[in-house]
This record gives C-alpha cells, sequence and structure tokens, in this order.
C-alpha cells in the first residue's frame, strides 16, 4: 500500500511536469492570449467571452497554470470556442472509438503474441519456431502506417464487408458493425505489437523452461500443456507485462494516424485537427487526458507485478 | 541455410566474413539478411546522391500526358505516375534524400546530447545521476506524436511572427530538432546502463589507479568501448526515427509538398488508392525495405557485440 502511494505520487509529478510543459509551449511566445484560447478566428462577442471566462490570461505562467490545474481537478476540461463545444462533451463523444483501438489493438496482439511465443520457446529452434522469427521480424519492420495501408489495399478496397471509411459503432448496438468497423484499423495496430511481444515472451519462456520448478513439475508427471500453460507463463509474463505498459504512449501515436487513414471519428482526429487550428484548450484537455491515461496504466501495471509474482510483492515488503 | 551448414572440417577455407563460423552457426538467421540491407541501403543512397546526374532518374517535374494517373509501372514509368504526372520512381529516389537527411541528423545530434547525458550520469553517479534521470522519465512520458505535432507548429508560427530572427528555421530543421529531442531519452537511458557496467570494470580501476583523470578515463577508457553498441543502436534508431517522419508527414506535419518524403508520398494519393495503387503502394515499399535495413544490420550488430536490450 506505502508502495502505491509512493509510485502514484511520483506519477503524479510526471502528470504536472508534462500538462505544465504542453500549456508553456502553447502560450509562450503568444501575442495574444486571450485570441489563442478562443481558436483562431473569432467574433469580437466570443473575444468578449473568452475575456469573462479566463480573467487571469495576463498573470504568469504559474498561476495559469494553477488556475488551469485546479479546473481540471474539478472537473472542467475547457472547451472549444471554435466548435462551441466544451471538452467533457467532445471525449464523450470521440473517447470511445480512440479506447477501442487501443484495445483491440492490445486484445490482437496479445491473442497472436501469446500462442506464438509459448509454442515457440517450447519447440525452440525448430521449424515453427524459425519460421516466427523470420515473420516477426519483418512485421517489426512495417510502421502501423505502412500496415494500415497495405491492409486498406487489400482487404478494405477488394472487399466491401469492411469499410474503407470507418465509422463508430458501440459493440453493444451491433457487434458486426462494430466489427466491420474496428477489426482493420485495431489489426494494423495489433500486428507490430504481436511481433515484438511474441519475441519478448519467447526469450522469457526459454529461461523459464530452464528452471528448477518447470523440472520438478515435470517429473511430478504433470502434463506439458500444464507446465506450459499453468505454471511457466504466469512466470514469465512480466517482460511482456512491461512492454504493453511502455507501449501505451506509442500505441496512443499509432492510434492518431489510423484514425486519420480510416476516418475514424476518435480523439486523434480531433488532437490534429486541434493543432492544425491552433485551439489551445482543446490541445490541452486531450493532452492532459492522454497523459493521464499513459500514467494510469504504467501505474496499474506497476501494482500488477505484486499480483503475478509473488516475489515481487516481497521483495517490496522488504524495503 | 548452405551457408551457415558448412561442416567444420572445412575450417581452413578462408572466411569472407569478418564472423568466425562457429559464431555463424549459433545464430539463427542467416547472414543473406546483413547482406541485402547493405546492398538495399548502399543502393539507395547512391541513387539518392546522384539523383541528379543518373540517366534513369527524370526529374520530379511534371511529365506531358502523364497526369492522372496515366501510367502504371513499366518500362516508362518503373513505380508509375502520379496524378499531377510525376515520376513516382523520382519522387521515391528525391524523397529518399529528404527522409534520409533527416533521420540521419537527428540520430547524430540525438546522440551527441543524449550520449553526454548518459555518459556523465553512468560515470558520477550522484546527483547528476538522479537529475538526468529524471529529465529522462519525463522525456520518456510524453506522448511522442502531440509534442512533435506542437513543436512543429509552434516553431512554424515562430517562423511567421518572426521572419528575421527565426527566417532560417525551416520545417526540415524543425523536424530535425523535433526527431533529435525525442531521441535524446532512449539513447541517454541505454548509453548510461552500458557506461554503469563498464566504469566497475578492471581496466577502469586499472588507468584510475595509475593516476588517470576522469576526463581520461571517459574518452580513452569508455568512450572507445560505447562505439560497437552505439553503432548498432544508431541503426535500429534511424529505422525508428524514418517510421516517424513518415507519420509526421502523414499527419502533414513534415517537409511541406511539392517537397517529397515518403510519408508525404504516403499520404498524397492514398483516397485513390483503389484506382491507382502504385502511387501510394510504392513509397510504402520504399520505407518498409529501408526500415528492415537498417533494423536487419542493427541487429546483427547487436548480437555481433552481444547488446541485450539494445531496442529505442
Amino acid at each position: 500500500m506505502r508502495y502505491a502511494l509512493q509510485r502514484l505520487g511520483q506519477f503524479a509529478i510526471v502528470f504536472v511536469v508534462v500538462t505544465f510543459i504542453v500549456l508553456v509551449a502553447t502560450r509562450i511566445g503568444s501575442e495574444d492570449p486571450v485570441r489563442d484560447l478562443a481558436g483562431g478566428i473569432a467574433s469580437e462577442s466570443v473575444l468578449a467571452q473568452v475575456e469573462a471566462d479566463y480573467p487571469y490570461l495576463d498573470k504568469p505562467l504559474v498561476v495559469q497554470y494553477g488556475y488551469w490545474l485546479t479546473d481540471f481537478v474539478r472537473g472542467d476540461l475547457g472547451r472549444s470556442y471554435a466548435l462551441s463545444q466544451s471538452a467533457v462533451e467532445m471525449f464523450q463523444q470521440r473517447l470511445p472509438a480512440t479506447f477501442f483501438i487501443g484495445f483491440w489493438a492490445i486484445v490482437l496482439g496479445l491473442a497472436i503474441a501469446v500462442p506464438l511465443g509459448v509454442y515457440s520457446a517450447y519447440r525452440r529452434d525448430g521449424w515453427f519456431d524459425r519460421i516466427t522469427s523470420q515473420v516477426s521480424f519483418g512485421l517489426i519492420s512495417f510502421p502501423p502506417l505502412v500496415i494500415a495501408i497495405f491492409l486498406m489495399y487489400l482487404i478494405a478496397v477488394r472487399f466491401s464487408f469492411f469499410p474503407v471509411d470507418s465509422d463508430y459503432v458501440a459493440p453493444w448496438d451491433s457487434p458486426i458493425r462494430h466489427f466491420q468497423n474496428f477489426f482493420l484499423p485495431s489489426l494494423a495496430l495489433g500486428l507490430g505489437l504481436a511481433a515484438v511481444w511474441s519475441r519478448l515472451l519467447r526469450a522469457d519462456m526459454i529461461l523459464t523452461l530452464q528452471s528448477d520448478f518447470v523440472m520438478l513439475a515435470r517429473a511430478k508427471g504433470m502434463s506439458p500443456r500444464r507446465v506450459l500453460w499453468g505454471h511457466a507463463l504466469r512466470a514469465s509474463i512480466l517482460s511482456l507485462v512491461t512492454s504493453v505498459a511502455l507501449q501505451m504512449s506509442g500505441l496512443v501515436g499509432g492510434a492518431v494516424v489510423v484514425e486519420q487513414l480510416f476516418a475514424l471519428p476518435g480523439v486523434g482526429d480531433r488532437l490534429v485537427f486541434a493543432i492544425q487550428s491552433n485551439d489551445v484548450l482543446t490541445l490541452q484537455a486531450i493532452t492532459a487526458v492522454l497523459v493521464g491515461i499513459v500514467v494510469l496504466v504504467n501505474l496499474g501495471v506497476d501494482l500488477l507485478y505484486g499480483i503475478i509474482d509473488p516475489r515481487i510483492r516481497a521483495a517490496r515488503a522488504m524495503r | 541455410m548452405t551457408l551457415t551448414d558448412t561442416p567444420s572440417d572445412t575450417v581452413d577455407r578462408p572466411v569472407s566474413s569478418e564472423v568466425p563460423p562457429a559464431a555463424k552457426r549459433q545464430r539463427g538467421r542467416p547472414s543473406w539478411g546483413l547482406w541485402i540491407g547493405v546492398v538495399w541501403l548502399v543502393t539507395l543512397t547512391f541513387m539518392a546522391v546522384f539523383a541528379d546526374q543518373l540517366p534513369f532518374i527524370r526529374s520530379t517535374s511534371r511529365v506531358k500526358g502523364a497526369g492522372n494517373f496515366a501510367f502504371g509501372p513499366g518500362a516508362e514509368f518503373w513505380f508509375g505516375s502520379d496524378q499531377l504526372g510525376r515520376d513516382v520512381f523520382a519522387r521515391c529516389i528525391y524523397g529518399a534524400q529528404i527522409s534520409l537527411r533527416i533521420a540521419v541528423f537527428s540520430i547524430l545530434t540525438g546522440l551527441l546530447v543524449g550520449g553526454s547525458l548518459g555518459l556523465a550520469a553512468g560515470y558520477f553517479r550522484g546527483w547528476v545521476d538522479r537529475l538526468v534521470s529524471t529529465v529522462i522519465d519525463v522525456l520518456l512520458a510524453f506522448p511522442a506524436l502531440i509534442i512533435a505535432l506542437l513543436i512543429v507548429q509552434r516553431t512554424d508560427s515562430l517562423q511567421v511572427s518572426y521572419p528575421d530572427t527565426f527566417g532560417w528555421l525551416s520545417r526540415t530543421w524543425a523536424i530535425t530538432f523535433v526527431l533529435a529531442l525525442l531521441a535524446i531519452a532512449p539513447l541517454a537511458r541505454i548509453v548510461r546502463a552500458q557506461t554503469m557496467s563498464l566504469r566497475e570494470r578492471e581496466f577502469v580501476l586499472a588507468a584510475r589507479s595509475l593516476g588517470a583523470s576522469n576526463r581520461r578515463i571517459l574518452v580513452r577508457e569508455i568512450l572507445p568501448n560505447l562505439v560497437p553498441a552505439m553503432t548498432s543502436v544508431l541503426f535500429i534508431g534511424v529505422a525508428v526515427l524514418l517510421v516517424a517522419e513518415g507519420a509526421l508527414a502523414f499527419l502533414g506535419y513534415s517537409v511541406k509538398s511539392p517537397t517529397p518524403t515518403w510519408g508525404l508520398l504516403v499520404s498524397e494519393s492514398r483516397q485513390r488508392i483503389a484506382e491507382a495503387w502504385w502511387a501510394t503502394i510504392m513509397p510504402c515499399v520504399m520505407m518498409f525495405m529501408t526500415v528492415l535495413s537498417f533494423n536487419l544490420i542493427g541487429d546483427r550488430l547487436a548480437r555481433r557485440f552481444d547488446i541485450r536490450e539494445a531496442t529505442l
């Protein structure tokens, strides 16, 4: 518990530093902060509105950050004056699409990586291992952008089952249409992840399979399947879990690109728009939320270690 | 696989590569992968550098009658022609000039800054290490794409608002700067870890007991030992940055059109991919082959010098 609080403190610091730098980066060198917050082109009445909403724009940046952080904690994420929509509404509309891309990408990545990694470690240097090794090395060199374009050309353009321009459909509204719209974007992100993860798992699994407790389990007469999936896998997934957390930040970037390519209405699409139109408030809100998510996932993974591996829990308690 | 399965009784035959056959057999990947990478990169660099002189590379200007994707890949236009009648192959080669230059420049800058930070942190430990590690953590926590887009956009507006002071700050420089910034944290981390293990080695102890100064130890003992690891990291890093530049270009934040970079070429014609696949797929293939080559070489070097976790 103490450990969890400590880590929470560290991550809170990272969150504050990152959001502060973004605030500075968006405000520095600005001649007319009111106009910037309004989102560039704005009428007099909107400018007056902005001035009424943000009376502290002439204060130092640190003070401005203080105000922003207080609002953020209270749940006021700012608003886009250009689109006359509050950031909270925007997230309600657009976060689900981005969430599902990321979520299915991770699920697909793991669904491909775990069986491949386990089996190629079990039959190490066999033909299966050699083929997956070559294929995953090739896949690692495929940028998500290129994978997405190939998938689009080879599948979406030929088979009308998958749309070229996707739309957001919630899985509880229509599972089939959800699958149609999200399968290719998620696969584009997930394939690269699967390639990295299957290699990681294989390396760890090979080490685990050489350890004594695996030999004991085999000697007791346990079937190879139970040893692999029950015992060895659990002891081998630490690097994999770490990598899932480390990839979060990259996944956010990948999601932005894939959303653009498949025309999915997600947060990334709005982020690009906010940067192009210099919509400072939306930009700040999106960065803060995305960084928050990345930080929270990292925290969660950190705590997961203890659950997965009792040895780590014991080591932490000793400190 | 025939090369690697050479029986051991032919050991006294002259070995062409620098790797002894025994070491070759241990590694899973056959070495032709490395040679594909080298050949591809050498050819590409040669064509990119001498693009203006080589007779078979057109200029990137429009060709009459080739507009609207009139030509598919063939003898006339190797990679076909694009919407405005430009040669896709020529644009890919000229794109290689820009993409490679940006990636190489920024990885070298990143290595210079990140390497120095990591070297200092790993060697001196203490407060230097704590400071550098904090900087690294913050840099790593940034969503890379967001910060890249933000910086490019800000430098754009700087250039517009203060043309006298920042007039030189073109997109090319802005992108190089951004990618270098993104490369700093991972590189610093790798160098720091390597330095930390090197400083405990006997030859450092020996140098210190002979009365060598910190500077001498760093420059003469530790730095040369970092070179092999860094070479492999450089290759893998260039691959990563090429991908990053592609993503930026795709979102409209790389060098301004019509200057071709691969990412830009990919994004330009993707709306028409159903009718004219070559204009989009060919730059994709170029990008893939180049990234693959850099990875192949980097991976081979990493195995050769036995570097673990040399991933960026």
